[in-house]
């Protein structure tokens, strides 16, 4: 019983980091249609900007999230209104498929060429602290990261459904034509979704780089991750991200536990293919797709 | 002219030069051209800018220092031709295809098994040669090439010289639990060291695989905590081996040796780990303390020293495993007297010679000769890494059982 109680911590502590570095991916799919393969980039770029603000002003990285996700916010504007719109508007929504493979691609090299090809993490003075309960352990980084991600994932939902701005792009997600003529500016919209998506994912980013290591070439799997999240939980929602985020980690958790470890990456693509067969909206929903 | 004769002669001229062959390019203007890819990004890109570098050094003083080298009478001198294939098996064999179909005779090897073994299956098939520093799976040495040499013994015969350390530990080492990543290297490497641990009598507790990619291994460390083993052996790449380090230090799971075949010694591991680093033991296949000299770059510190003054990375041994791929080929031209394949070929098989990096001879199958070119254990200790193994060149004796990590920072 203390082994399964053990694991499931461990896997939601998992499933917390997993929900918050996927909840930028789906907002973005969501609202705009795209697949963003830049999403890992804006993550590890989250990681890269913590660790300068700590190793270089001494900056903890949980209060690094706010610089770091502002400047991403900014970066990931003039991307959108810029490459993605360019790419959209010329050609299609697919077109920003190849459009974000290619420009992930640049990304990462020039990641590499900034900072190296070396390893980095990012050092704490609590980065090696352990609750013990009983016979439990419990990695105090990986609480904070899961606490972290409950507080942005909660104040996204927040802004979303009680502000101005949440309804506008609720409104621009669902009827971008309607939306238009009530006179909201649906390009300058999607290029804030976009910010935010990117904010989101630097801020993610700056927890991970305390988790764990990282270098350029890690963006990759943070890309896959958050598809495999969306596709469990949902689009275009924070709870649709927490729940597919959790529930990654959690399989996770039970298949290197109870399965084997080197089966991790099998169970979950063989979840992500059942739940496209059965589900493929995710357990939630498309947030927006009903209205549409 | 016509335009359709001067089309024809055009025409015609094009696939002379197309179809000349090229093999002169690996020597032409008295230059000896080595080829290859490196991994210059991506998930390998810091250990294999290190090799890289091993290659640019012995290159570099080759070329300034020694002033090329003499093969029959005339003097060559060296130039690397390597490319990034950025981690990527699929995109090395791409481009070294292309490098085998330009005429490159002498190939330099990337880092890492699942890059190594289907480049050097092409180089073979294309009769062409590969020295390497950075593939020890033993199916690169075990499915019957000729021309594949490799500067580290085969993957499952590096753990000769740890076993011994374990058995001669006071108290002795009774129990192991291993991990290792899904890749060809890891998993040979770790049935290496589970015949060698029950050939010694000790008992393997976990033999666990972990997926190439790791993202966590808190639910694995729960199981070595229950199990307790004296040793965890680890042979996982860099970034795994920092993330289980770091995860055994928050998880407060301790064992009296943890042991990393790879990570340890990088920058990147200290920095992550600080003092926790300390007591970890790893595997090196060089030491600038070591009591080795040779004809080029003189002793093992006079390597150490010539490197510092011209490159900016910290001093691994890929550098110096790098830099003896180098040294093996010229050393093998030289006795063979002549830059022809074959005979370059049988004198590498025939090496024998004594360097900065130790006595270099390869065995019959191809990989360095684990008698000569095993691997020593080195321990940080107090921040410096101690050779701890084999007693004969030991600088340090090792701290065994290691304390436990909150009396380590």
């Amino acid at each position: 019983m203390m082994l399964f109680l053990q694991t499931t911590i461990n896997g939601l502590a998992l499933g917390g980091i997993y929900a918050l570095a996927a909840v930028g991916f789906s907002l973005v799919f969501g609202v705009l249609g795209i697949v963003n393969l830049t999403h890992g980039i804006f993550v590890i770029a989250g990681a890269y900007g913590a660790l300068i603000l700590f190793t270089q002003f001494g900056i903890d990285p949980l209060i690094a999230i706010v610089p770091v996700a502002a400047v991403m916010f900014v970066v990931g504007y003039l991307y959108q209104r810029t490459i993605i719109h360019w790419a959209i508007s010329r050609a299609s929504l697919v077109a920003s498929l190849v459009v974000t493979f290619g420009v992930a691609m640049m990304a990462r090299n020039a990641l590499q060429l900034a900072f190296g090809p070396d390893i980095h993490t990012i050092t704490p003075s609590y980065s090696f602290s352990s609750l013990t309960l009983g016979d439990l352990r419990i990695d105090v980084v990986r609480v904070v990261g899961l606490a972290a991600s409950l507080f942005l994932l909660i104040a996204l939902a927040v802004i979303l459904n009680k502000t101005h701005f949440g309804r506008a792009i609720r409104a621009t997600a669902q009827q971008p034509l309607a939306a238009s003529l009530c006179g909201l500016n649906v390009r300058n919209l999607h290029g804030l979704t976009f910010a935010s998506g990117a904010a989101m994912a630097a801020a993610s980013g700056a927890i991970i780089g305390i988790v764990q290591p990282f270098a350029a070439a890690s963006e990759v799997a943070w890309t896959l991750n958050a598809f495999i999240v969306v596709v469990l939980g949902g689009i275009g929602s924070p709870a649709g991200a927490l729940v597919g985020g959790l529930l990654l980690g959690l399989i996770n958790a039970y298949t290197a536990q109870f399965i084997g470890p080197a089966l991790t990456q099998a169970a979950m693509f063989l979840v992500l293919v059942l739940m496209l067969l059965v589900r493929p909206n995710g357990l939630l929903g498309n947030a927006f797709g009903e209205t549409r | 002219m016509k335009r359709r004769h001067f089309l024809q002669s055009t025409a015609a001229a094009g696939l002379v030069v197309a179809a000349t062959p090229k093999l002169a390019f690996a020597q032409s203007d008295n230059k000896i051209v080595f080829g290859g890819s490196v991994p210059m990004s991506g998930a390998a890109a810091e250990t294999g800018q290190n090799v890289l570098q091993g290659y640019e050094c012995a290159v570099k003083f080759i070329n300034e220092e020694m002033g090329g080298v003499e093969i029959d009478g005339e003097t060559y001198t060296l130039e690397l031709d390597l490319f990034d294939d950025a981690s990527d098996p699929s995109r090395a064999t791409t481009l070294i295809q292309r490098q085998v179909d330009e005429g490159v005779n002498f190939f330099l090897g990337s880092f890492g098994s699942n890059i190594v073994l289907p480049t050097c299956a092409i180089t073979e098939a294309a009769g062409r040669i590969m020295v390497q520093a950075g593939g020890g799976s033993d199916q690169i040495f075990t499915q019957g090439r000729r021309r594949v040499f490799g500067i580290f013994p085969r993957a499952s015969r590096q753990f000769v010289s740890s076993v011994e350390m374990f058995t001669s530990l006071d108290p002795a080492v009774e129990t192991a639990s291993i991990l290792y990543t899904n890749d060809p290297f890891s998993e040979s490497q770790a049935q290496g060291a589970q015949t060698e641990l029950e050939a010694a009598g000790i008992e393997v507790l976990d033999y666990i695989a972990l997926p190439a990619e790791v993202s966590d291994v808190t639910n694995v460390l729960t199981g070595i905590r229950q199990n307790a083993p004296d040793v965890l052996i680890c042979t996982t790449h860099d970034q795994t081996s920092i993330l289980i380090a770091r995860q055994m230090v928050s998880t407060d799971t301790n064992v009296p040796m943890l042991y990393q075949t790879l990570g340890p010694q990088t920058t990147a591991y200290r920095d992550a780990l600080g003092d926790y680093s300390n007591s970890v033991v790893t595997q090196s296949y060089w030491s600038e303390r070591a009591p080795y000299s040779g004809d080029y770059f003189g002793s093992a510190a006079d390597f150490a020293e010539y490197f510092r003054a011209n490159f900016d990375r910290d001093l691994v041994y890929h550098m110096a495993s790098g830099a003896a791929c180098i040294i093996s080929y010229v050393e093998a031209a030289k006795q063979a007297d002549s830059l022809d394949p074959d005979r370059v070929r049988d004198a590498l098989a025939a090496l024998d010679f004594e360097s900065y990096y130790g006595r270099i001879r390869f065995t019959e199958d191809g990989d360095g000769d684990p008698s000569l070119l095993g691997p020593i254990l080195i321990q940080r200790q107090e921040g410096q890494l101690e050779v701890i193994a084999p007693p004969e060149g030991a600088s340090a004796d090792p701290i065994y059982p290691a304390p436990d990590w909150d009396e380590r920072d």
